[in-house]
């Protein structure tokens, strides 16, 4: 089948090329002093008509066709030269073996990604490609330098480009192959790119992230990789992987096999050890760090019910509860028994198999979010424990803070040692007049999911913690479909503006799992999840009005990568980006 | 090198090419040729992708479902329990998985049984041109059915008859064209008889007849714990009458704002033909774009379009129709004037013909049009009536559809045309200028006459609009004639109104069957047109003609509306279905809706969600209704 669709284009391409007649078409005109691109149609071919919006772009105005935007990007000769990019030569510089071996798995991304089909007819130019990554070091972290420089510079003489890349890490060389990725255009059969530019770039925020949750509804391997290609595109670099909640436990725990064989919805739906293994070097070479997130005391349920019959007791009070209004928030309930010890045993377990499959995990995600205390209350096995009959809402708070600290402990035991940060959700236990009480600011960072008027989050930061912010009203991907919820546009995302400062570590916006799936989680994601990159990336001072045709452009890129993008505007718009501008900015 | 190599290529070497190239050709056609000899085999390979990509299972299958009081219950497989699928249980407890539910009655038989889809053989009792229909739309069947397997070696197993005798029987065998008046109506029985089993479906149409095939269709399931590698289930017994309680059951797609490739067509309609839906209103043009390439007029397309690629030729076209025709979907292509027509449409100057079009992509667009950019066709052009008959001309050869035809007729701006003769200095004899667009649509009309031979095409829809109110409806649209599509909010007069005058309506409402709405503002001034999204609980408790007491006499139907400014191939199926599914049960069997509390019933969730699955197996990317933990445990997220 594929072989013969190949044979087809071959020959349409081959045909076309011979027949090719000239007709009129669409080209865009680099307008001055405005510098916007306008569409006309016309058979005339000059150099100052160019024959898609994204090569006007290239050349018209100052911010280039990067997404996101770096820091500082100067074109030093804006005229453009075609090149044979699919012959360039790589030349690697490194200081150790393993670093070598790294810039070799970038080469062939980037030889992937661009998986240039030559039939230009045009003289072109030699690439030269030189990476060079300073550290040896290959962690990627919240300390990872991610800076790089690239300089191109064209040599009339003896037809050749040639390109430099340096940074202090291997993410950073990265990051800088993906703007190179970016500067190259297809022109009709040929590919150009602008003689000269220089680009100095780094990020503003350390953490970038998308949430995927596949505890709602199951996503395979396939279309997670499928986000990660998206986030890389997007210089974004952490998935954050709600890997299980009430509804369903996919994650195959070695140590504890019934978790998945009681909590997965089917013995297809769930990510083995080595789908785990093979999603994190997927996304490692993509600079993305996976950061999975076993929630819990709340959101847990489905994976636990098998430990009455194996003599453990209850794990999980409340479970499947009706009517379930009144012992959780969303159906099925179940909460994680602290009054059973063998829970942190299990846990231990758990955790055990996520620190064998994330050598070295540097910062691991608790959940702890939406204890509802009602069903703690309603067992009389922890009313037990409890022993008081004072039951207040701190009598609960100081249990979940214990159950807290003894599953720190269990993860600590498991890992090891303490190192590793954990992540929370905020809650009733990260109230600002509670939390130093609770939990050590030296070990949590905590995400705040709280709305872009709410105060938690500075609040926490004048307390001395570390946030990750997840605005509620702006970053949740999920709003609009459900209860009284509103969708957040691309232009809503963007021009979100979060704290900063050296206690924000950054933002991450969030695809809540209840009504999507492999159908229809990238277009829910993408390209708003571009918009926010943007805003993590380089937290522009301009509003999204600004980026729109950078935008358009890089939404086009998002789809011929192969990522199911949902449309934002008629592509008229993105061909006419100002005929669609509001009568305000005349 | 090539491009260069075509030109200066000597004749000897022209020879060789040709030949290189015929050679190729052969060995393609023998290619396609052995494909289409296998092709059961190929449509399993399809199918078989929908299995998850990472299919090592680490473990064995864990859940069982047990019928408690009409519901499956998961359990646990433990070693006393009975094993049985979640798709076999919930087809044999409880309610049917029929969608949408029949309005005749229904009885089901409580056993499945085994069979496989090489059991199969048509018996078809019809004369005339039906006959071949059938065959089509046996074909459909076909593939519906095989969407279904999830293991190629499924056909190893044992079944519980020899033979499956699928016996269709038409009585009017010359009906090969879906009109109002159709008879959609078909019966359906299903019975054992030794050793084969007997689907008997009757009707007096052909298009009656499909859509008992469809039923059948959803008779049978996947069941993946039968045998060793899953195996096709039937319900062993079924009668079933059934009839749509409205004529036109509509879908409407725009692919002027987005351009949707055929093949994402060809779903909506294996989507729809799932559904019982019937009509397929394509918006084809905009002011966006014109991807339609009309041999009488080849410059819309070729200045209208995006690009090259994104047109769609009149044999892509001709396809679509006889593929939804199949279907029992017909298609009604709409090309919207005077308003919501501009690019495309600039060729007139440089040809001779003076402006087609005026205001075409004029700024600031918002005193000009509703969304950018603007174009409204000059109806003081007498030019622009030639392009039209030409244009109705295509549009009649290309759909044979003669029974009803789509003006369009929406959001006219009389600012534009005002500003326009005022620049032109053309004098304004109009003291109203809704008189202008009544004479324009008088006009259009006639030229369609024409175009149609001189013959009246009977239904003209217009979409509501100034000129669908007093006092300039009475003026200019012929009560007998015309169908309005009353799109406004249902809370607006609009519907009530055209009722009172008498007029025909087939129903949009925009609150509740846009299923464009939802996703915020897309241009940076005027209002958010339609938000907020509307779940498929909403569109499914639109009953209008009980909640405003309308007289469903003259409602001819309702359609759903997709308008893609913010949608494109990428995602729509996702906006579609399953909430299309769910205007469809409203539309076909128009349940009584609940006006105290707007409860849905447990079984309409339960059947939803089974026929969202079966979209999924058609290869449809309809989105999730809910947490997979709730198909799983029906009843349970209520």
């Amino acid at each position: 089948m594929k072989v013969t669709s190949q044979v087809w284009i071959y020959f349409i391409l081959i045909f076309g090329v011979c027949f090719k007649e000239n007709s009129a078409k669409w080209v865009w005109n680099c307008t001055e002093p405005d510098y916007a691109c306008e569409r006309t149609f016309t058979i005339e071919q000059t150099s100052t008509l160019y024959s898609s919006v994204e090569l006007c772009r290239l050349v018209c105005g100052s911010d280039g066709i990067i997404w996101p935007l770096p820091y500082s990007y100067s074109v030093i000769d804006k005229s453009l030269v075609t090149v044979n990019i699919s012959t360039a030569w790589f030349n690697t510089k490194a200081s150790d073996e393993p670093t070598y071996t790294f810039l070799e798995d970038l080469i062939t991304y980037f030889t992937n990604t661009s998986s240039y089909i030559d039939f230009c007819t045009k003289q072109t130019y030699t690439v030269q490609i030189n990476l060079e990554a300073k550290s040896s070091s290959l962690v990627l972290n919240w300390d990872t330098d991610e800076s790089y420089e690239l300089v191109t510079y064209t040599d009339d003489q003896t037809n050749q480009v040639t390109i430099n890349i340096t940074a202090e890490t291997v993410f950073g060389v990265r990051h800088g192959l993906e703007s190179l990725l970016q500067l190259i255009v297809p022109d009709d059969l040929c590919y150009v790119m602008l003689k000269s530019v220089q680009i100095k770039d780094k990020p503003f925020y350390k953490h970038r992230g998308l949430l995927l949750d596949s505890g709602r509804n199951y996503l395979s391997v396939d279309i997670i990789k499928k986000n990660i290609i998206a986030m890389a595109s997007s210089k974004m670099n952490v998935l954050h992987w709600h890997l299980s909640d009430s509804q369903s436990f996919p994650f195959v725990s070695s140590r504890e096999p019934n978790m998945s064989r009681y909590g997965a919805y089917s013995d297809r739906e769930v990510y083995n050890p080595t789908d785990v293994a093979d999603l994190i070097k997927f996304a490692k070479i993509r600079g993305v760090r996976i950061i999975p997130e076993i929630d819990g005391p709340a959101h847990v349920g489905s994976g636990w019910q098998w430990s009455a019959e194996s003599g453990l007791g209850n794990l999980v009070v409340c479970q499947n509860q009706q009517p379930y209004r009144s012992y959780c928030i969303q159906p099925p309930c179940g909460q994680l028994n602290p009054a059973n010890p063998w829970i942190y045993e299990v846990l231990r377990n758990i955790y055990n198999d996520i620190t064998d499959l994330w050598e070295g995990i540097d910062a691991f995600h608790m959940g702890g979010d939406e204890v509802y205390i009602p069903c703690w209350n309603s067992s009389e096995e922890i009313l037990q424990y409890i022993g008081t009959k004072n039951r207040s809402e701190e009598v609960f708070l100081n249990l979940w803070a214990e159950f807290q600290s003894k599953a720190t402990q269990a993860f600590d035991t498991a890992k090891g040692n303490n190192g590793t940060s954990l992540i929370v959700w905020t809650s009733s236990l990260t109230d600002p007049a509670i939390i130093e009480n609770n939990l050590p600011k030296d070990r949590y960072v905590i995400q705040t999911w709280v709305p872009s008027t709410n105060t938690v989050p500075q609040e926490l930061i004048d307390l001395g913690y570390k946030i990750i912010v997840s605005t509620k009203d702006k970053w949740y991907l999920d709003h609009g479909f459900w209860g009284s919820t509103s969708y957040y546009t691309w232009r809503q995302v963007y021009d979100n503006q979060i704290l900063s400062g050296d206690a924000v570590l950054g933002g991450e916006i969030c695809m809540w799992g209840e009504l999507v799936n492999d159908n229809n989680v990238e277009p829910r994601v993408w390209p708003r999840a571009a918009a926010a990159a943007e805003r993590l990336w380089s937290n522009p001072q301009t509003s999204s009005e600004t980026a729109d045709g950078r935008f358009f452009i890089h939404y086009d890129r998002l789809n011929k990568r192969g990522i199911r993008t949902s449309a934002v505007i008629p592509k008229f718009c993105a061909q006419n980006v100002n005929d669609c501008a509001g009568y305000l900015t005349f | 090198m090539l491009l260069r190599g075509c030109k200066i290529m000597k004749q000897g070497e022209v020879r060789r090419a040709l030949m290189v190239a015929t050679v190729i050709c052969l060995f393609l056609f023998i290619y396609l040729y052995w494909q289409q000899s296998s092709r059961p085999l190929q449509a399993l390979v399809l199918t078989y992708k929908h299995v998850y990509t990472s299919n090592k299972k680490i473990h064995p299958r864990q859940w069982t479902w047990l019928c408690v009081n009409q519901r499956c219950e998961r359990h646990h497989i433990t070693e006393n329990v009975k094993i049985e699928s979640l798709s076999t249980c919930s087809m044999l407890c409880g309610s049917t998985q029929l969608w949408p539910q029949p309005t005749g009655p229904v009885t089901l038989g409580s056993k499945a049984i085994i069979f496989n889809h090489q059991q199969f053989s048509l018996q078809v009792l019809a004369s005339g041109p039906a006959k071949a229909l059938v065959k089509e739309a046996f074909s459909a069947f076909n593939d519906s059915v095989l969407s279904l397997v999830r293991n190629n070696n499924y056909l190893k197993e044992k079944t519980d008859f020899d033979r499956f005798i699928v016996r269709v029987t038409v009585v009017r065998g010359d009906v090969i064209r879906l009109k109002l008046r159709t008879d959609e109506s078909y019966s359906l029985t299903l019975k054992p008889r030794d050793s084969e089993i007997v689907a008997n479906i009757t009707a007096k149409t052909y298009f009656g007849a499909r859509h008992g095939l469809e039923t059948l269709s959803q008779l049978i399931w996947w069941d993946e714990y039968a045998g060793h590698a899953g195996a096709l289930k039937i319900i062993k017994g079924a009668t079933i009458q059934d009839a749509p309680a409205f004529p036109y059951r509509g879908l409407m797609v725009d692919t002027a704002r987005n351009f949707m490739s055929i093949e994402s067509l060809k779903r909506v309609l294996v989507g729809m033909a799932a559904n019982k839906l019937n009509v397929f209103h394509w918006h084809i043009t905009d002011s966006q774009s014109f991807p339609l390439v009309l041999p009488s007029v080849p410059q819309l397309s070729s200045s209208g379009s995006y690009s090259p690629q994104e047109t769609y030729s009149p044999e892509e076209v001709k396809a679509i129709v006889e593929f939804a025709r199949i279907r029992g979907i017909r298609t009604i292509l709409e090309i919207d004037v005077p308003a919501h027509a501009g690019n495309g449409w600039t060729w007139g100057q440089r040809e001779g013909l003076g402006d087609l079009a005026v205001c075409v992509n004029e700024r600031p667009w918002s005193l000009y049009c509703g969304e950018p950019p603007c174009g409204q066709l000059n109806p003081e052009n007498p030019n622009v009536y030639d392009v039209l008959e030409k244009i109705y001309r295509d549009l009649l050869e290309l759909t044979g559809e003669t029974e009803i035809f789509h003006l369009g007729g929406d959001e006219v701006n009389l600012e534009c045309w005002a500003q326009h003769m005022q620049k032109s200095n053309t004098p304004n004899n109009y003291t109203d200028l809704h008189d202008l667009w009544g004479e324009f649509t008088l006009k259009a009309l006639a030229r369609l006459q024409q175009a149609n031979g001189g013959e009246k095409i009977p239904k003209v829809i217009v979409w509501s609009s100034k000129l669908s109110k007093r006092p300039y409806i009475t003026k200019y649209l012929d009560r007998n004639t015309t169908i309005v599509q009353s799109w406004g909010s249902s809370q607006w007069p609009d519907t009530p109104d055209l009722l009172a005058d008498d007029y025909k309506i087939l129903i949009s409402h925009v609150d509740a069957w846009y299923l464009d709405c939802g996703f915020g503002r897309w241009r940076e001034t005027g209002e958010a047109a339609c938000d907020p999204y509307r779940p498929w609980q909403t569109v499914y408790n639109h009953r209008p003609w009980q909640q405003m007491r309308l007289d469903k006499k003259h409602i001819i139907g309702g359609e759903v509306c997709l308008w893609s400014e913010q949608v494109d191939e990428s995602s729509l199926d996702s906006r579609l279905w399953p909430r299309a599914a769910a205007f469809a049960e409203r539309i076909w069997t128009d349940p009584q809706l609940d006006m105290t509390t707007y409860t849905i019933q447990e079984d309409v969730y339960t059947r939803l969600n089974t026929q969202r699955e079966r979209l999924v197996s058609r290869g449809l990317k309809a989105e999730a209704l809910w947490p997979s933990w709730c198909s799983q445990n029906p009843g349970m997220c209520l």
